[in-house]
This record gives structure tokens, sequence and C-alpha cells, in this order.
């Protein structure tokens, strides 16, 4: 990897590789990992012995912290964050904390509001605006 | 941050395995790459490995002259978790100690978060304890924490990831 000291996810440094990586919400893995599951109880008496400790984690981990449990509104979440000219990375961090202000969606994500790019504040609140209208009619 | 990452891993499958018949290659060769991924469990540039989704292509396979074995190449999308610095995430408490206490993010396990590193809180000693602010904000064993990563270290011996993360900036801290 390019130079591991200047490695810094807030300015959007995280190498060439990741930044064209396909970022995933925790919601979305939710959905594959408890599908793979759903599988795995189909064919086997006892599917937690047949994943490893790594994918029980990961499960337990992102059903607790999906805010989005439909697939509808996952799709939708994606789909709408996808207007905004976000970077796959801070499309993913946004889905998963959820800000609620113009103020805490920069403080998780300050690489938004960096030189050149066209997130004024107006831009932020709109798409808090329509997150949060996913949230209410799920 | 979970990723989705294409890799082409060398797949090993023994002479018995070797049936022409129907899918049985196939499924051999899948289920090796599955048990492969698994017992892998993570590497240094791609974080943990949780999941293959799917295989893309399976190569033409190479007869290994000493064993008989064949070396297939396959070319899939797995699922990986890598935690970057700078990056915000939620984690549990599952340790406090009079330094600072152990969070859990994900498939890692051992994530510090310093004395150091979250000063308006104070140790409070006892059973069960705790750390907590002047608000009367609480960190304690199972109670959720928004944190940034500070640094990461990759340890090829255990083949786990270690981060150090902190409180400092806006919005970190405990959830309720």
């Amino acid at each position: 990897m390019s130079g591991e000291e200047e490695e810094n996810a807030s300015e959007l440094k995280i190498g060439e590789e990741f930044l064209k990586a396909k970022c995933l919400m925790n919601c979305e893995v939710a959905l594959i990992l408890e599908h793979k599951y759903e599988q795995l109880q189909q064919t086997s008496e006892d599917p937690m012995n047949q994943v490893s400790q790594v994918f029980e984690k990961s499960l337990q981990y992102v059903k607790r912290f999906s805010r989005y449990k439909n697939p509808d509104a996952v799709r939708q979440v994606r789909e709408i964050l996808s207007r905004y000219q976000l970077a796959e990375f801070e499309l993913c961090v946004l889905g998963n904390l959820c800000p609620e202000t113009v103020e805490e969606a920069i403080a998780m994500v300050p690489s938004i509001k960096t030189k050149g790019r066209a997130h004024d504040d107006d831009a932020i609140e709109r798409m808090l605006n329509d997150l949060s209208l996913i949230k209410k009619f799920e | 941050m979970f990723l989705k990452v294409e890799q082409q891993w060398n797949v090993i499958v023994s002479p018995e395995k070797l049936v022409a018949k129907g899918l049985m290659l196939q499924k051999a060769i899948v289920v090796r790459l599955l048990d492969d991924f698994a017992s892998k469990k993570a590497n240094k540039d791609f974080g943990y490995f949780i999941n293959v989704t799917t295989v893309e292509n399976i190569g033409d396979g190479k007869v290994r002259h000493s064993t008989g074995d064949v070396l297939f190449p396959v070319s899939f999308s797995g699922i990986t978790f890598k935690m970057f610095r700078g990056e915000i995430l939620r984690g549990v408490v599952h340790k406090v100690l009079k330094h600072g206490v152990f969070l859990k993010c994900g498939p890692v396990q051992n994530i510090y978060l310093s004395h150091l590193k979250m000063p308006d809180y104070k140790y409070v000693p006892g059973e069960n304890a705790f750390f907590m602010n002047d608000k009367q904000s609480r960190i304690e064993k199972d109670v959720v924490v928004r944190f940034i990563v500070i640094g990461t270290k990759w340890m090829e011996a255990e083949r786990e990831f270690q981060a150090l993360v902190s409180l400092e900036g806006d919005y970190l801290g405990p959830i309720s």
C-alpha cells in the first residue's frame, strides 16, 4: 500500500485500491449475511457451526448496527446518497451513522467539505432530509 | 468499513476429488475455496475475510508433479472488513481497565481506547468499574461508543488487527 503514514479517511486518503473498491453499508452486509445464514439453516442442523467466527461476529454486528432493515429501504438509501456525488466510502459512512444535522454530517465525513467539492450546507441538509424520510416510511 | 473486493486465489484440489462427472469438480473447488477463505481469516491488505459472494471464474488447473494435486486459479468477489485511520465507527465496550477500555467492532476484538484519548472521562473503580465525565455520561461494559480510528496494526502471527481509537472530536462518545 502507498505510504501507511499518509492514510487518513477523514481526508479520503485510504489508498487507491480502496477508493475504487466498492464499500458496503452495514445494512447491505446484513442482508447478504442473513441470506447466507438462512441458506445454511436449510441444509444444516447447526448453521452456527458451519460459519467462521469472523462471519458470526460480523453478522451480529451488522444486525445491531443497521438503521434500515427492509431491503427496499436499504436500496433507497444507496440510491438517494448516490445522487450527491459522494465517494463510496463517504456514502457508506453517512448511511451507517445517519447523522441528524449538517454539522454532525460534516464531523462524521469531513472530506465532503474539502475545497473544490460541490457540497454546501444546503445540499447536505437536503440529503439528510431525504434520508430521514426513508426512516419514517419504513 | 465493509468492502466488496475481487481477489484471485490458487485453490488446491487433491486427486481423489477430480471427478469429471457433472459439477462435482466445480463443487470441490468451491468448497475448498470457502474453507481456505474461512481459515485464512484475514490479511494485511483487505482486512478480515467475511464471506465469498460470487465465484467469477475458475481457470485451467495445473498439476503439481510432486503430489498430483491440481492447482486452480479462482477469481471471486468477497466481503471484507478493514478499519482505516480517520474512520468513524461504532463499537461495543467489552472490557474496562484502569487505563482505558477495550471495544469490539465487527470482527475486530482488540480496539483500545486509552484514558488519554478521552480526557474528560475519569475512572471510577469498583466491581463493575466504569469511566464517567462530569455530565454523568458513562462508558461501561456493553455501552456503544462512537469513536475515531487513530491507528491500526496488523499482527501477522495472530492474523488479527489491533486498533487505537479516540473520542477527541465532535459527536464522538457513548451512544444511549
